[in-house]
Protein backbone atom coordinates (compact mmCIF):
# COMPACT_ATOMS: atom_id res chain seq x y z
CA UNK A 1 0.00 0.00 0.00
CA UNK A 2 1.02 3.47 -0.67
CA UNK A 3 1.90 5.94 2.16
CA UNK A 4 1.51 9.67 2.59
CA UNK A 5 4.32 12.11 2.60
CA UNK A 6 5.10 11.20 6.57
CA UNK A 7 5.54 7.68 7.75
CA UNK A 8 2.17 6.73 8.27
CA UNK A 9 -1.39 8.89 8.69
CA UNK A 10 -4.87 8.98 6.64
CA UNK A 11 -4.84 12.24 5.56
CA UNK A 12 -2.45 15.69 5.74
CA UNK A 13 -2.96 19.19 6.36
CA UNK A 14 -4.51 22.16 4.26
CA UNK A 15 -2.35 24.04 3.03
CA UNK A 16 -2.59 27.37 4.86
CA UNK A 17 -4.27 30.40 3.76
CA UNK A 18 -2.34 32.89 1.68
CA UNK A 19 -2.94 35.96 4.05
CA UNK A 20 -1.79 33.76 7.05
CA UNK A 21 1.06 32.85 5.47
CA UNK A 22 1.75 36.61 4.24
CA UNK A 23 1.14 38.22 7.91
CA UNK A 24 3.48 35.12 9.34
CA UNK A 25 6.48 35.83 7.08
CA UNK A 26 5.80 39.29 7.62
CA UNK A 27 5.43 39.13 11.41
CA UNK A 28 9.09 37.25 10.95
CA UNK A 29 10.96 39.59 9.34
CA UNK A 30 9.53 42.66 11.24
CA UNK A 31 10.70 41.34 14.71
CA UNK A 32 14.26 39.90 13.26
CA UNK A 33 15.28 43.42 12.88
CA UNK A 34 13.53 44.80 15.59
CA UNK A 35 15.37 42.32 17.83
CA UNK A 36 18.81 43.56 16.47
CA UNK A 37 18.33 46.97 17.09
CA UNK A 38 16.49 47.06 20.56
CA UNK A 39 17.33 43.92 22.31
CA UNK A 40 19.48 43.83 24.91
CA UNK A 41 23.36 45.05 24.34
CA UNK A 42 24.93 43.05 26.63
CA UNK A 43 24.48 39.21 27.80
CA UNK A 44 21.19 39.20 29.90
CA UNK A 45 20.24 35.29 29.66
CA UNK A 46 21.99 33.33 32.49
CA UNK A 47 24.52 30.95 31.26
CA UNK A 48 25.19 27.53 32.45
CA UNK A 49 25.41 28.01 36.18
CA UNK A 50 21.99 29.65 36.18
CA UNK A 51 18.95 28.67 37.58
CA UNK A 52 16.67 27.82 40.65
CA UNK A 53 18.02 24.67 42.39
CA UNK A 54 15.34 22.28 42.57
CA UNK A 55 14.81 20.64 46.27
CA UNK A 56 17.18 18.20 46.75
CA UNK A 57 14.51 15.21 47.94
CA UNK A 58 13.43 15.81 43.65
CA UNK A 59 16.57 15.45 42.60
CA UNK A 60 17.81 12.67 44.20
CA UNK A 61 14.77 10.91 42.87
CA UNK A 62 15.15 11.69 39.73
CA UNK A 63 19.11 10.79 39.20
CA UNK A 64 18.20 7.52 41.22
CA UNK A 65 19.39 4.20 39.54
CA UNK A 66 16.08 3.08 40.59
CA UNK A 67 13.77 5.27 38.49
CA UNK A 68 15.92 4.91 35.51
CA UNK A 69 16.16 1.00 35.54
CA UNK A 70 12.56 0.93 36.16
CA UNK A 71 11.62 3.52 33.36
CA UNK A 72 14.11 1.83 31.14
CA UNK A 73 12.68 -1.27 31.98
CA UNK A 74 9.05 -0.26 31.11
CA UNK A 75 10.47 1.05 28.12
CA UNK A 76 11.74 -2.62 27.04
CA UNK A 77 9.08 -4.12 27.91
CA UNK A 78 6.91 -1.83 25.32
CA UNK A 79 9.45 -1.81 22.61
CA UNK A 80 9.34 -5.89 22.74
CA UNK A 81 5.67 -5.73 22.34
CA UNK A 82 5.51 -3.59 19.44
CA UNK A 83 8.10 -5.45 17.57
CA UNK A 84 6.07 -8.61 18.72
CA UNK A 85 3.01 -6.66 17.60
CA UNK A 86 4.80 -5.80 14.43
CA UNK A 87 5.57 -9.78 13.60
CA UNK A 88 2.63 -11.21 15.13
CA UNK A 89 -0.12 -8.89 14.63
CA UNK A 90 -2.60 -7.99 11.67
CA UNK A 91 -0.23 -7.72 8.39
CA UNK A 92 -2.05 -4.37 7.38
CA UNK A 93 -0.77 -1.17 8.07
CA UNK A 94 -4.12 0.48 9.54
CA UNK A 95 -4.25 -2.61 11.74
CA UNK A 96 -1.51 -2.87 12.77
CA UNK A 97 0.24 -1.01 15.96
CA UNK A 98 3.52 -0.77 15.32
CA UNK A 99 3.80 2.01 12.71
CA UNK A 100 1.43 4.23 14.57
CA UNK A 101 3.28 3.83 17.83
CA UNK A 102 6.79 4.02 16.61
CA UNK A 103 6.21 7.41 13.59
CA UNK A 104 3.71 9.02 15.40
CA UNK A 105 3.17 8.63 19.27
CA UNK A 106 7.03 7.88 19.96
CA UNK A 107 8.63 10.01 16.98
CA UNK A 108 6.42 13.37 17.46
CA UNK A 109 5.31 12.19 21.05
CA UNK A 110 8.50 13.06 22.02
CA UNK A 111 8.87 16.27 21.28
CA UNK A 112 5.91 17.78 23.68
CA UNK A 113 7.57 14.86 26.29
CA UNK A 114 11.29 16.54 26.18
CA UNK A 115 9.77 19.83 25.78
CA UNK A 116 7.79 19.33 29.08
CA UNK A 117 9.28 17.05 31.03
CA UNK A 118 13.50 17.34 30.01
CA UNK A 119 15.47 14.55 28.32
CA UNK A 120 13.19 11.83 28.76
CA UNK A 121 14.75 9.56 26.29
CA UNK A 122 18.14 9.54 27.97
CA UNK A 123 16.47 8.26 30.95
CA UNK A 124 14.67 6.01 30.09
CA UNK A 125 16.31 4.91 26.95
CA UNK A 126 15.35 1.13 26.64
CA UNK A 127 19.21 0.06 25.05
CA UNK A 128 20.94 1.31 28.11
CA UNK A 129 19.15 -1.38 30.31
CA UNK A 130 20.01 -3.92 27.47
CA UNK A 131 23.56 -2.27 27.04
CA UNK A 132 24.43 -2.86 30.91
CA UNK A 133 23.12 -6.03 30.80
CA UNK A 134 24.98 -7.22 28.18
CA UNK A 135 28.46 -5.18 29.39
CA UNK A 136 28.28 -8.19 31.75
CA UNK A 137 29.90 -10.56 28.82
CA UNK A 138 32.14 -7.44 27.21
CA UNK A 139 33.69 -5.54 30.03
CA UNK A 140 35.46 -3.23 28.14
CA UNK A 141 34.68 -0.89 25.74
CA UNK A 142 38.27 -0.59 23.51
CA UNK A 143 36.86 2.33 21.59
CA UNK A 144 35.97 4.95 24.73
CA UNK A 145 38.58 7.11 24.02
CA UNK A 146 38.00 7.69 20.38
CA UNK A 147 34.74 8.54 21.38
CA UNK A 148 34.52 12.20 22.07
CA UNK A 149 36.59 13.12 18.85
CA UNK A 150 33.70 11.74 17.49
CA UNK A 151 30.95 14.69 18.82
CA UNK A 152 27.75 14.34 17.47
CA UNK A 153 28.17 13.54 14.81
CA UNK A 154 27.47 9.88 15.03
CA UNK A 155 23.79 11.41 15.76
CA UNK A 156 23.39 13.27 13.05
CA UNK A 157 24.29 9.77 10.77
CA UNK A 158 21.98 8.11 12.73
CA UNK A 159 18.94 10.54 12.78
CA UNK A 160 19.38 10.29 8.87
CA UNK A 161 18.94 6.66 8.71
CA UNK A 162 15.96 6.52 10.84
CA UNK A 163 14.56 9.54 8.31
CA UNK A 164 15.23 8.25 5.35
CA UNK A 165 13.29 5.30 6.52
CA UNK A 166 10.29 7.05 7.91
CA UNK A 167 10.24 9.76 4.78
CA UNK A 168 11.62 7.73 1.79
CA UNK A 169 11.90 3.99 2.14
CA UNK A 170 8.57 3.11 0.07
CA UNK A 171 7.90 0.36 2.51
CA UNK A 172 8.34 2.44 5.59
CA UNK A 173 5.09 1.44 7.03
CA UNK A 174 4.53 -1.59 6.75
CA UNK A 175 4.52 -3.96 10.12
CA UNK A 176 7.60 -6.13 8.97
CA UNK A 177 9.88 -2.87 7.84
CA UNK A 178 9.38 -0.99 11.41
CA UNK A 179 10.08 -4.61 13.24
CA UNK A 180 13.33 -4.96 11.26
CA UNK A 181 14.13 -1.47 11.64
CA UNK A 182 13.74 -1.24 15.50
CA UNK A 183 15.59 -4.56 15.87
CA UNK A 184 18.50 -3.34 13.71
CA UNK A 185 18.76 0.03 15.44
CA UNK A 186 18.72 -1.70 19.38
CA UNK A 187 21.09 -4.35 17.64
CA UNK A 188 23.40 -1.72 16.33
CA UNK A 189 23.38 0.88 18.95
CA UNK A 190 23.54 -1.93 21.69
CA UNK A 191 27.21 -3.42 19.89
CA UNK A 192 28.33 0.56 19.40
CA UNK A 193 27.54 1.57 22.74
CA UNK A 194 29.47 -1.90 23.95
CA UNK A 195 32.33 -0.89 22.00
CA UNK A 196 32.62 3.12 22.35
CA UNK A 197 30.90 2.23 26.11
CA UNK A 198 27.62 3.87 27.59
CA UNK A 199 28.32 7.35 26.33
CA UNK A 200 28.04 6.21 22.97
CA UNK A 201 23.95 6.87 23.67
CA UNK A 202 24.63 10.19 24.29
CA UNK A 203 26.24 11.04 21.10
CA UNK A 204 25.15 8.30 18.42
CA UNK A 205 21.73 7.28 19.84
CA UNK A 206 19.64 9.94 17.10
CA UNK A 207 16.15 9.68 19.81
CA UNK A 208 18.34 10.62 22.74
CA UNK A 209 20.46 13.23 21.15
CA UNK A 210 16.80 14.41 19.71
CA UNK A 211 14.78 14.56 22.91
CA UNK A 212 17.98 15.96 24.69
CA UNK A 213 18.29 18.94 21.74
CA UNK A 214 14.04 19.30 22.47
CA UNK A 215 14.67 19.10 25.93
CA UNK A 216 17.38 22.08 25.70
CA UNK A 217 14.21 24.57 25.03
CA UNK A 218 12.42 23.06 28.21
CA UNK A 219 12.64 24.85 31.62
CA UNK A 220 14.86 22.47 33.09
CA UNK A 221 18.31 21.99 33.12
CA UNK A 222 21.47 20.99 34.81
CA UNK A 223 23.94 23.59 36.20
CA UNK A 224 27.77 22.95 35.52
CA UNK A 225 28.24 20.80 38.90
CA UNK A 226 25.58 18.22 38.21
CA UNK A 227 22.69 20.25 39.95
CA UNK A 228 19.02 20.29 38.49
CA UNK A 229 17.39 23.29 38.10
CA UNK A 230 14.48 25.44 36.84
CA UNK A 231 15.46 27.80 34.56
CA UNK A 232 14.30 30.39 31.42
CA UNK A 233 14.42 27.97 28.50
CA UNK A 234 16.52 30.50 26.89
CA UNK A 235 19.04 30.53 29.15
CA UNK A 236 18.75 26.57 29.26
CA UNK A 237 19.05 26.94 25.27
CA UNK A 238 22.28 29.24 25.47
CA UNK A 239 23.83 27.06 27.88
CA UNK A 240 24.10 24.25 25.03
CA UNK A 241 27.44 22.54 24.86
CA UNK A 242 29.08 23.17 21.59
CA UNK A 243 29.51 20.43 20.43
CA UNK A 244 31.03 19.33 17.15
CA UNK A 245 28.56 17.88 15.12
CA UNK A 246 25.75 19.53 16.97
CA UNK A 247 25.00 22.06 13.83
CA UNK A 248 25.00 19.17 11.68
CA UNK A 249 21.91 17.33 13.52
CA UNK A 250 20.22 20.49 13.53
CA UNK A 251 20.54 21.04 9.84
CA UNK A 252 19.48 17.83 9.44
CA UNK A 253 16.25 17.56 11.69
CA UNK A 254 15.05 20.66 9.49
CA UNK A 255 16.67 20.01 6.14
CA UNK A 256 14.51 16.58 6.59
CA UNK A 257 11.02 18.27 8.39
CA UNK A 258 11.55 20.79 4.99
CA UNK A 259 11.61 17.22 3.05
CA UNK A 260 8.49 16.37 4.31
CA UNK A 261 6.56 19.48 3.95
CA UNK A 262 7.88 19.80 0.37
CA UNK A 263 7.20 16.20 -0.16
CA UNK A 264 3.30 17.03 0.74
CA UNK A 265 3.07 20.15 -2.09
CA UNK A 266 1.34 19.17 -5.28
CA UNK A 267 4.31 20.37 -6.89
CA UNK A 268 6.33 17.99 -5.59
CA UNK A 269 3.74 14.93 -6.21
CA UNK A 270 3.02 15.68 -9.70
CA UNK A 271 6.13 17.07 -10.01
CA UNK A 272 9.69 15.82 -9.28
CA UNK A 273 8.79 13.19 -6.66
CA UNK A 274 5.77 12.08 -9.17
CA UNK A 275 7.13 8.58 -9.05
CA UNK A 276 7.18 8.39 -5.54
CA UNK A 277 10.30 5.87 -5.50
CA UNK A 278 13.01 5.73 -3.46
CA UNK A 279 15.47 7.54 -6.20
CA UNK A 280 13.40 10.83 -6.01
CA UNK A 281 12.62 11.06 -2.12
CA UNK A 282 16.44 10.12 -1.66
CA UNK A 283 17.35 12.62 -3.94
CA UNK A 284 14.29 15.15 -2.44
CA UNK A 285 16.02 14.82 1.31
CA UNK A 286 19.07 14.51 0.21
CA UNK A 287 18.86 18.02 -1.25
CA UNK A 288 16.51 19.62 1.50
CA UNK A 289 19.36 18.63 3.91
CA UNK A 290 22.32 19.99 1.71
CA UNK A 291 20.23 23.34 1.06
CA UNK A 292 19.53 23.98 4.64
CA UNK A 293 23.61 23.01 5.26
CA UNK A 294 25.05 25.22 2.99
CA UNK A 295 22.73 28.27 3.82
CA UNK A 296 23.34 27.65 7.35
CA UNK A 297 26.86 27.30 7.08
CA UNK A 298 26.93 30.73 4.83
CA UNK A 299 24.59 32.71 7.68
CA UNK A 300 26.83 31.64 10.36
CA UNK A 301 30.50 32.25 8.44
CA UNK A 302 29.74 35.29 7.03
CA UNK A 303 28.26 36.63 10.35
CA UNK A 304 31.70 35.61 11.98
CA UNK A 305 33.29 37.15 9.24
CA UNK A 306 31.49 40.67 9.68
CA UNK A 307 32.42 40.24 13.61
CA UNK A 308 36.31 39.16 12.82
CA UNK A 309 35.59 36.12 14.72
CA UNK A 310 37.09 32.44 14.09
CA UNK A 311 35.38 30.95 11.19
CA UNK A 312 35.90 27.49 12.06
CA UNK A 313 33.82 27.59 15.22
CA UNK A 314 30.67 30.10 13.85
CA UNK A 315 28.43 26.65 12.93
CA UNK A 316 28.91 25.14 15.85
CA UNK A 317 28.70 27.59 18.22
CA UNK A 318 25.21 29.38 16.78
CA UNK A 319 23.77 25.38 16.37
CA UNK A 320 21.62 26.02 19.45
CA UNK A 321 20.08 28.94 18.31
CA UNK A 322 18.40 27.17 15.08
CA UNK A 323 16.85 24.02 17.80
CA UNK A 324 13.93 26.83 17.90
CA UNK A 325 13.42 27.12 14.39
CA UNK A 326 13.76 23.25 14.26
CA UNK A 327 11.37 22.94 17.11
CA UNK A 328 8.60 25.07 15.31
CA UNK A 329 8.96 23.71 12.09
CA UNK A 330 8.19 20.59 13.23
CA UNK A 331 5.28 21.89 15.30
CA UNK A 332 4.01 22.90 12.22
CA UNK A 333 4.13 19.51 10.64
CA UNK A 334 3.57 17.14 13.40
CA UNK A 335 1.05 18.74 15.58
CA UNK A 336 -1.92 17.57 13.70
CA UNK A 337 -0.71 14.01 13.04
CA UNK A 338 -0.13 13.13 16.95
CA UNK A 339 -3.54 14.62 18.00
CA UNK A 340 -5.82 12.84 14.89
CA UNK A 341 -3.79 10.01 13.42
CA UNK A 342 -2.42 9.69 16.84
CA UNK A 343 -5.54 8.48 18.43
CA UNK A 344 -5.02 5.36 16.05
CA UNK A 345 -2.54 3.90 18.32
CA UNK A 346 -4.78 4.34 21.40
CA UNK A 347 -7.23 2.47 19.70
CA UNK A 348 -4.39 -0.44 18.21
CA UNK A 349 -3.20 -0.63 21.75
CA UNK A 350 -6.25 -2.29 22.84
CA UNK A 351 -5.50 -5.20 21.24
CA UNK A 352 -1.71 -5.40 19.70
CA UNK A 353 -2.17 -8.47 17.94
CA UNK A 354 -5.82 -8.34 16.64
CA UNK A 355 -7.24 -11.54 18.53
CA UNK A 356 -11.34 -11.19 18.24
CA UNK A 357 -12.57 -10.45 21.53
CA UNK A 358 -9.84 -8.42 23.17
CA UNK A 359 -10.47 -5.18 24.46
CA UNK A 360 -7.69 -4.60 26.73
CA UNK A 361 -8.53 -1.00 27.77
CA UNK A 362 -11.77 -0.48 26.26
CA UNK A 363 -10.79 1.79 23.19
CA UNK A 364 -10.97 -0.65 20.23
CA UNK A 365 -14.10 0.23 19.20
CA UNK A 366 -13.28 4.00 19.23
CA UNK A 367 -13.49 5.52 15.67
CA UNK A 368 -10.73 7.85 14.50
CA UNK A 369 -11.88 11.21 14.96
CA UNK A 370 -10.29 13.09 11.88
CA UNK A 371 -12.41 16.43 13.06
CA UNK A 372 -11.28 16.68 16.45
CA UNK A 373 -9.24 19.45 15.64
CA UNK A 374 -10.70 22.18 13.30
CA UNK A 375 -8.31 23.43 9.97
CA UNK A 376 -8.54 26.92 11.47
CA UNK A 377 -6.79 25.66 14.70
CA UNK A 378 -4.31 23.44 13.21
CA UNK A 379 -2.99 26.71 10.48
CA UNK A 380 -3.04 29.00 13.66
CA UNK A 381 -0.65 26.34 15.58
CA UNK A 382 1.44 25.94 12.30
CA UNK A 383 2.18 29.60 11.11
CA UNK A 384 2.03 30.40 15.45
CA UNK A 385 4.95 27.48 16.02
CA UNK A 386 7.12 28.78 12.96
CA UNK A 387 7.31 31.99 13.98
CA UNK A 388 7.69 31.71 17.43
CA UNK A 389 10.58 29.40 16.61
CA UNK A 390 12.16 32.23 14.78
CA UNK A 391 11.49 35.09 17.27
CA UNK A 392 13.20 32.84 20.00
CA UNK A 393 16.18 31.69 17.37
CA UNK A 394 16.81 35.35 16.62
CA UNK A 395 16.58 36.47 20.47
CA UNK A 396 19.10 33.63 21.06
CA UNK A 397 21.57 34.25 18.27
CA UNK A 398 22.02 37.83 19.13
CA UNK A 399 22.41 36.32 22.83
CA UNK A 400 25.04 34.30 21.35
CA UNK A 401 26.88 37.26 19.53
CA UNK A 402 26.85 39.21 22.31
CA UNK A 403 28.61 36.22 24.30
CA UNK A 404 31.60 35.94 22.12
CA UNK A 405 32.23 39.45 21.62
CA UNK A 406 30.73 42.12 24.53
CA UNK A 407 30.22 44.89 21.82
CA UNK A 408 29.35 42.98 18.78
CA UNK A 409 27.74 45.23 16.41
CA UNK A 410 23.96 44.43 15.60
CA UNK A 411 25.22 45.34 11.75
CA UNK A 412 27.62 41.92 12.12
CA UNK A 413 24.57 39.38 13.07
CA UNK A 414 22.87 40.29 10.08
CA UNK A 415 24.04 37.70 7.71
CA UNK A 416 22.90 34.62 10.10
CA UNK A 417 19.16 36.70 10.85
CA UNK A 418 18.46 36.69 6.76
CA UNK A 419 19.58 32.94 6.51
CA UNK A 420 17.20 32.32 9.58
CA UNK A 421 14.19 34.86 7.73
CA UNK A 422 14.88 32.38 4.38
CA UNK A 423 14.35 29.01 6.80
CA UNK A 424 11.07 31.07 7.98
CA UNK A 425 9.90 32.37 4.78
CA UNK A 426 10.59 29.06 3.53
CA UNK A 427 9.14 27.26 5.71
CA UNK A 428 5.94 29.42 5.37
CA UNK A 429 6.01 28.67 1.91
CA UNK A 430 5.72 25.17 2.40
CA UNK A 431 2.84 25.29 4.56
CA UNK A 432 1.05 27.62 2.04
CA UNK A 433 2.32 24.89 -0.53
CA UNK A 434 3.59 27.37 -3.09
CA UNK B 1 -32.11 4.02 -10.01
CA UNK B 2 -32.76 1.08 -7.15
CA UNK B 3 -29.09 0.36 -7.38
CA UNK B 4 -28.02 3.94 -6.56
CA UNK B 5 -31.10 4.40 -3.48
CA UNK B 6 -29.32 1.28 -1.86
CA UNK B 7 -25.85 2.84 -2.05
CA UNK B 8 -27.03 6.02 -0.39
CA UNK B 9 -28.72 4.37 2.25
CA UNK B 10 -25.38 1.97 2.80
CA UNK B 11 -23.06 5.10 2.67
CA UNK B 12 -25.11 7.08 5.11
CA UNK B 13 -24.53 5.73 8.02
CA UNK B 14 -20.70 5.28 7.35
CA UNK B 15 -20.87 9.15 6.71
CA UNK B 16 -22.26 9.51 9.97
CA UNK B 17 -19.92 6.83 11.61
CA UNK B 18 -16.57 9.08 10.22
CA UNK B 19 -17.88 11.68 12.55
CA UNK B 20 -19.66 10.75 15.58
CA UNK B 21 -16.08 9.59 17.40
CA UNK B 22 -17.03 6.34 18.95
CA UNK B 23 -19.08 3.57 16.52
CA UNK B 24 -17.92 0.05 16.94
CA UNK B 25 -15.79 -0.56 13.70
CA UNK B 26 -17.78 -4.14 13.51
CA UNK B 27 -20.62 -1.09 12.40
CA UNK B 28 -18.01 0.45 10.56
CA UNK B 29 -16.68 -2.41 8.18
CA UNK B 30 -19.94 -3.61 7.46
CA UNK B 31 -21.62 -0.30 5.90
CA UNK B 32 -18.21 -0.46 4.01
CA UNK B 33 -19.03 -3.70 2.80
CA UNK B 34 -22.26 -3.05 1.86
CA UNK B 35 -20.93 0.18 -0.05
CA UNK B 36 -18.30 -1.47 -1.71
CA UNK B 37 -20.60 -4.89 -2.51
CA UNK B 38 -23.31 -2.18 -3.65
CA UNK B 39 -21.02 -0.11 -5.71
CA UNK B 40 -19.95 -3.30 -7.40
CA UNK B 41 -23.52 -3.78 -8.07
CA UNK B 42 -24.06 -0.12 -9.51
CA UNK B 43 -21.10 -0.53 -11.36
CA UNK B 44 -21.45 -4.30 -13.06
CA UNK B 45 -25.27 -3.87 -13.65
CA UNK B 46 -25.77 -3.72 -17.43
CA UNK B 47 -27.92 -0.70 -16.86
CA UNK B 48 -25.73 1.78 -19.16
CA UNK B 49 -27.77 4.75 -17.20
CA UNK B 50 -25.47 4.12 -14.17
CA UNK B 51 -21.74 4.84 -16.37
CA UNK B 52 -23.41 8.26 -17.92
CA UNK B 53 -22.63 11.21 -15.95
CA UNK B 54 -25.39 13.20 -15.57
CA UNK B 55 -28.12 11.33 -14.08
CA UNK B 56 -30.95 13.39 -12.42
CA UNK B 57 -30.69 11.51 -8.85
CA UNK B 58 -26.76 13.50 -8.40
CA UNK B 59 -27.77 17.13 -9.66
CA UNK B 60 -26.53 18.04 -6.67
CA UNK B 61 -22.54 17.83 -5.38
CA UNK B 62 -19.27 17.23 -7.10
CA UNK B 63 -18.88 14.40 -9.79
CA UNK B 64 -15.23 12.92 -10.22
CA UNK B 65 -13.68 10.55 -13.11
CA UNK B 66 -10.26 8.95 -13.33
CA UNK B 67 -9.43 7.03 -15.42
CA UNK B 68 -6.80 4.22 -15.29
CA UNK B 69 -5.07 2.02 -18.37
CA UNK B 70 -1.95 0.29 -18.40
CA UNK B 71 -0.84 2.14 -15.11
CA UNK B 72 -1.69 5.47 -16.34
CA UNK B 73 -4.18 7.83 -14.80
CA UNK B 74 -5.75 9.95 -16.71
CA UNK B 75 -9.21 12.53 -15.76
CA UNK B 76 -9.49 14.37 -12.92
CA UNK B 77 -6.18 13.47 -11.20
CA UNK B 78 -3.91 15.64 -9.41
CA UNK B 79 -5.26 17.98 -6.63
CA UNK B 80 -8.89 17.98 -6.89
CA UNK B 81 -10.57 21.29 -4.42
CA UNK B 82 -13.77 20.22 -3.01
CA UNK B 83 -16.22 22.46 -0.59
CA UNK B 84 -16.76 21.08 3.23
CA UNK B 85 -19.94 19.29 3.31
CA UNK B 86 -20.51 19.05 -0.46
CA UNK B 87 -21.87 15.29 -1.45
CA UNK B 88 -18.92 13.66 -3.54
CA UNK B 89 -19.21 11.04 -6.26
CA UNK B 90 -16.20 9.60 -6.86
CA UNK B 91 -16.14 7.73 -10.72
CA UNK B 92 -12.91 5.06 -11.48
CA UNK B 93 -12.91 2.95 -14.29
CA UNK B 94 -9.50 0.48 -14.99
CA UNK B 95 -8.20 -2.15 -17.17
CA UNK B 96 -7.04 -4.00 -14.21
CA UNK B 97 -8.71 -5.47 -10.80
CA UNK B 98 -8.07 -4.04 -7.87
CA UNK B 99 -9.48 -2.16 -4.47
CA UNK B 100 -10.17 1.37 -4.31
CA UNK B 101 -9.49 3.13 -0.80
CA UNK B 102 -10.16 6.60 -0.50
CA UNK B 103 -8.07 7.22 3.07
CA UNK B 104 -9.09 8.94 6.22
CA UNK B 105 -12.53 8.65 4.85
CA UNK B 106 -12.06 4.91 5.24
CA UNK B 107 -13.87 4.05 2.31
CA UNK B 108 -13.14 1.33 -0.47
CA UNK B 109 -15.19 -0.43 -3.29
CA UNK B 110 -14.06 -3.03 -5.51
CA UNK B 111 -12.67 -2.53 -9.18
CA UNK B 112 -13.64 -4.11 -11.66
CA UNK B 113 -11.92 -4.49 -14.89
CA UNK B 114 -13.72 -2.06 -17.63
CA UNK B 115 -16.80 -1.40 -14.94
CA UNK B 116 -16.92 1.66 -13.57
CA UNK B 117 -17.11 1.67 -9.68
CA UNK B 118 -18.75 4.56 -7.83
CA UNK B 119 -17.54 6.08 -4.15
CA UNK B 120 -20.53 8.54 -2.90
CA UNK B 121 -20.22 10.22 0.64
CA UNK B 122 -20.78 14.09 1.70
CA UNK B 123 -16.95 15.60 1.79
CA UNK B 124 -17.36 15.94 5.60
CA UNK B 125 -13.63 15.88 7.04
CA UNK B 126 -11.61 18.52 6.38
CA UNK B 127 -8.24 17.88 5.02
CA UNK B 128 -5.71 16.67 2.42
CA UNK B 129 -6.88 12.65 1.27
CA UNK B 130 -5.47 10.14 -1.11
CA UNK B 131 -7.85 7.81 -3.36
CA UNK B 132 -5.76 5.18 -3.93
CA UNK B 133 -5.70 1.62 -5.88
CA UNK B 134 -4.96 -0.79 -2.73
CA UNK B 135 -2.85 -3.42 -4.38
CA UNK B 136 -1.39 -1.70 -7.23
CA UNK B 137 -0.20 1.49 -4.54
CA UNK B 138 -0.86 4.00 -7.31
CA UNK B 139 -2.46 7.38 -6.07
CA UNK B 140 -5.34 8.33 -8.12
CA UNK B 141 -5.95 11.22 -6.51
CA UNK B 142 -5.90 13.61 -3.86
CA UNK B 143 -9.06 15.32 -1.90
CA UNK B 144 -8.55 18.62 -1.04
CA UNK B 145 -11.49 19.14 1.15
CA UNK B 146 -12.06 22.83 2.87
Amino acid sequence: MTLLAHGVGSRTDLPIPLGLALYGAGAAILISFAALLLLWRTPKLGGSDSGRPLPAAVQRAVDSAALRRTLQAVALALLVLVIAAALGGPEETARNLAPWALYVTFWVGLVPASLLLGPVWRVANPLRLLHRILRAAVPRAPGARRLPALGLWPAAASLLVFLWFELVYPGRAEPVTVAAFLIGWAVVHTGLALWFGEEWFASGDGFEVYSTLIARLSPWGRRGDGRLVLRNPLANATATPETPGLAAVVVVLLGSTAFDGLSRTAWWQTGPGAANDSLSGTLGLVAMVGLVAVLYLLGTRLSGRLAGQPLGVQPRRYAATVIPIALGYTIAHYFSLLVLDGQTTWILASNPFGVPGVDLFGTYGNVLDLAAVSPDTIAYVQVGGVVAGHVAGVTLAHERALRSERHARASDQLPLVVVMVLFTVGGLGLLFGF
Amino acid sequence: MRARRLLVAALLPLTLAGCAGTDAPEQESAASTAASTAAERSGSGDDPATASPAAPAEAAGQRIEVQVAGGQVTGDTGRVPVPLGEPVTLVVTGDAADELHLHGYDLTAELVPGQPAELQFDATIPGVFELELHDAGTVLLTLQVS
